[in-house]
């Protein structure tokens, strides 16, 4: 088999996220792991150690491809260390993770050998991926039932353009409590006017504001809510372009900054990472200067960027289906989530 | 092994390669001394090696290196202990010893492949002193084809920041030497500063050459990012409050602490607390400050 029919699944994947074919998280989360999944069950693979190899040449290739994109990559990753777990309980066999306890007490014995093909290991493998789709399936609704135990009775919160989870917890938050919205509407995409519509229509006080006027409102605000794109392996975020300005804005008046995240958005890369270029992405210029605007198009120089690096000491807590956590536990959550050597392929 | 000899032993390593931290020698030591020893139980052999870590703690060299280093081989040693003859127990603690060597050895080369990552073209970078990661990390990003400025303290008392910066030119990488009192004036010019350590303690926190606090602070103040490069084998069990509640064994000589008012010395060492330091790159991994309890705490548990 050649590469490129190895990978015509995950090249599939990468076209649609770059056509917006698929646009949210979640929907690239599930198709990952629908193609994994397949890639596991029809694919005649020997032993642990070739899907692994198999699934680590579908990351590297995501990641060249869509360098932002950590979705993809973090269900990918998680999955190879599901086939180690999975491989560690067929075999019967134990191997610790890398720490100061291990370099102590490890045995030259205690290597594990995945190239020893077990025969239980694909249906434990199905299984434990089933159990999986279904924790991705039901982790935005176990996100929203927190909601009533981060948002008291007639605060107001603030948030930031568009974000399905984020709508469904404070949907979710209205359900028990009187709330007060207040959205910034993001431009120039202006996804905020669009979020606002859907809590209005929840009968939710909503407010929408332009971004320069955070600063001028955060004063009043109680909490601020957003959702993000990736969350670094630092707790740091790469975040919507101005949510820097928001958290910077909310430091300044002690309003905490709560952060909404599925747990396939942890990512165990880092900022500066090498190839710092990769981290941002341009996007049309048109929406902030209409190419109607006549002869200054020639004169000036238009960007679009659509991350805010935002670090670790603005954020206050992440909520993921596990509860919340505070950006310093993030590594821990990231120790749960992925091999240590899948970190870095 | 007579005191004399271990002495011998351990200052010869210290002397003749100058690549290997002062941690790893003492291990090296300790091993020697289980291979020549002729004790009959376990608990003679513990009581033989603890009394060579502190003739080795009495030789005028930091403390630090050997504290950490020796702490992790007795936690070694009693998790290898069996119920076995002590024939048996010794030749699985040397084999596992030599394994143990090993990781430690291939440690350094661990955090110089990720930390180089974070050197990127055209960045200015500050560090304190002499640090044989540090040094090794700017090599390897200078090999990668990168280019990027190095400022060095020259770090009293013992001047080693020349040290450095001679490695430094000699591997072709830019670099300038600094007055230790100019770090404030350095700092709006670099991107990040990175610095080795002695010992990281529980907090998080590290114990390096006197003059690291200075610059964390500084750094911290400008908002730089503070990034330590360290071997796992130097996270210690300590949990210093402040500057004053480091043991004298740290800061000052052996010869200071018998000879001299400590009042009147200089210390040779400060701690760095934990907020002030953005990452440590070690062989484990990344982590931040409030991981290193963590690894501490399965370790000790």
């Amino acid at each position: 088999m050649t590469h490129k029919e190895d990978l015509s699944d995950i090249n599939k994947l990468i076209s649609d996220i770059k056509q917006k074919k698929l646009i949210t998280s979640y929907e690239i989360a599930l198709k990952t792991e629908e193609i994994v999944e397949a890639l596991i069950s029809k694919r005649n693979w020997k032993h642990a150690d070739e899907l692994m190899d198999l699934i680590k040449l579908c990351i590297k290739f995501c990641t060249e491809c869509l360098p932002q994109e950590a979705t993809a990559t973090n269900i990918m990753r998680h999955i190879l260390k599901v086939i180690r777990e999975e491989f560690e309980v067929v075999s019967k066999k134990k191997t610790e993770i890398q720490s100061l306890h291990q370099l102590v007490t490890a045995n030259p014995n205690d290597v594990l050998d995945y190239t020893t093909p077990l025969k239980d290991l694909k249906m434990s493998l199905l299984d434990h991926l089933s159990e999986y789709k279904v924790e991705l399936e039901t982790s935005t609704d176990n996100i929203a039932t927190q909601a009533a135990e981060h948002i008291h009775t007639n605060e107001i919160i603030l948030t930031v353009g568009k974000s399905n989870l984020v709508e469904k917890f404070l949907k979710n938050a209205a359900k028990k409590r009187s709330i007060n919205v207040i959205v910034l509407e993001q431009a120039p995409l202006y996804q905020g006017h669009e979020m606002a519509a859907r809590l209005a229509k929840a009968n939710i006080q909503t407010t929408i504001i332009p971004d320069s006027a955070v600063f001028a409102m955060m004063s009043r605000v109680n909490k601020v809510i957003i959702g993000t794109h990736t969350v670094l392996a630092n707790g740091g975020l790469r975040a919507a372009s101005g949510v820097h300005s928001i958290a910077l804005a909310a430091k300044r008046y002690s309003v905490p900054v709560m952060v909404l995240s599925h747990m396939y958005k942890f990512s165990p890369i880092y900022s500066a990472s090498h190839k710092q270029e990769a981290f941002n992405v341009m996007a049309s210029p048109a929406n902030v200067l209409p190419y109607s605007s006549g002869p200054i198009l020639n004169k000036v120089q238009v960007l679009n960027p659509v991350f805010d690096y935002v670090p670790p000491e603005l954020v206050t807590l992440f909520i993921s289906h596990q509860g919340g956590n505070a950006p310093s536990y993030v590594y821990r959550l990231l120790s749960e989530l992925y091999h240590q050597d899948d970190y870095y392929l | 092994m007579e005191e004399q000899k271990i002495k011998q032993y351990f200052l010869k390593i210290i002397k003749e390669e100058e690549d290997v931290s002062i941690g790893v020698a003492a291990i090296r030591t300790l091993l020697e001394i289980i291979r020549q020893s002729k004790s009959e139980t376990v608990q003679e052999l513990e009581l033989i090696l603890k009394d060579a870590i502190n003739i080795m703690k009495n030789l005028n060299i930091p403390v630090a290196g050997i504290t950490s280093g020796c702490e992790l081989f007795l936690r070694f040693i009693t998790l290898t202990t069996l119920d076995a003859s002590l024939k048996e127990v010794r030749a699985r603690m040397l084999e596992r010893g030599q394994m143990f060597l090993k990781k430690l050895n291939e440690s350094r080369n661990k955090i110089v492949r990720i930390a180089s990552d974070f050197i990127l073209d055209g960045s200015s970078i500050l560090t304190h002193s002499r640090s044989r990661v540090v040094l090794q990390t700017l090599i390897e990003a200078s090999k990668q084809q990168r280019q990027f400025h190095v400022f060095v303290t020259i770090s009293a008392p013992d001047d080693s920041g020349k040290h450095m910066h001679k490695d430094l030119e000699a591997a072709g990488i830019p670099c300038t030497i600094i007055l230790d009192s100019a770090i404030g004036y350095i700092m709006e010019q670099v991107n990040f500063i990175m610095v080795g350590a002695e010992s990281v303690v529980e907090s998080g926190g590290i114990v390096n050459k006197v003059g690291s606090y200075t610059m964390a602070v500084c750094a911290k103040e400008m908002k730089k990012p503070f990034y330590v490069l360290t071997e796992s084998f130097k996270f210690t069990r300590l949990f210093p409050l402040n500057q004053t509640d480091l043991p004298a064994e740290y800061k000052y000589n052996s010869e200071k602490r018998k000879n001299i008012d400590l009042q009147k010395a200089h210390p040779l060492v400060d701690y760095t607390p934990p907020s002030y330091i953005t990452l440590l790159f070690t062989d484990l991994g990344i982590l931040t400050p409030s991981a290193i309890s963590d690894e501490l705490i399965k370790l000790y548990l």
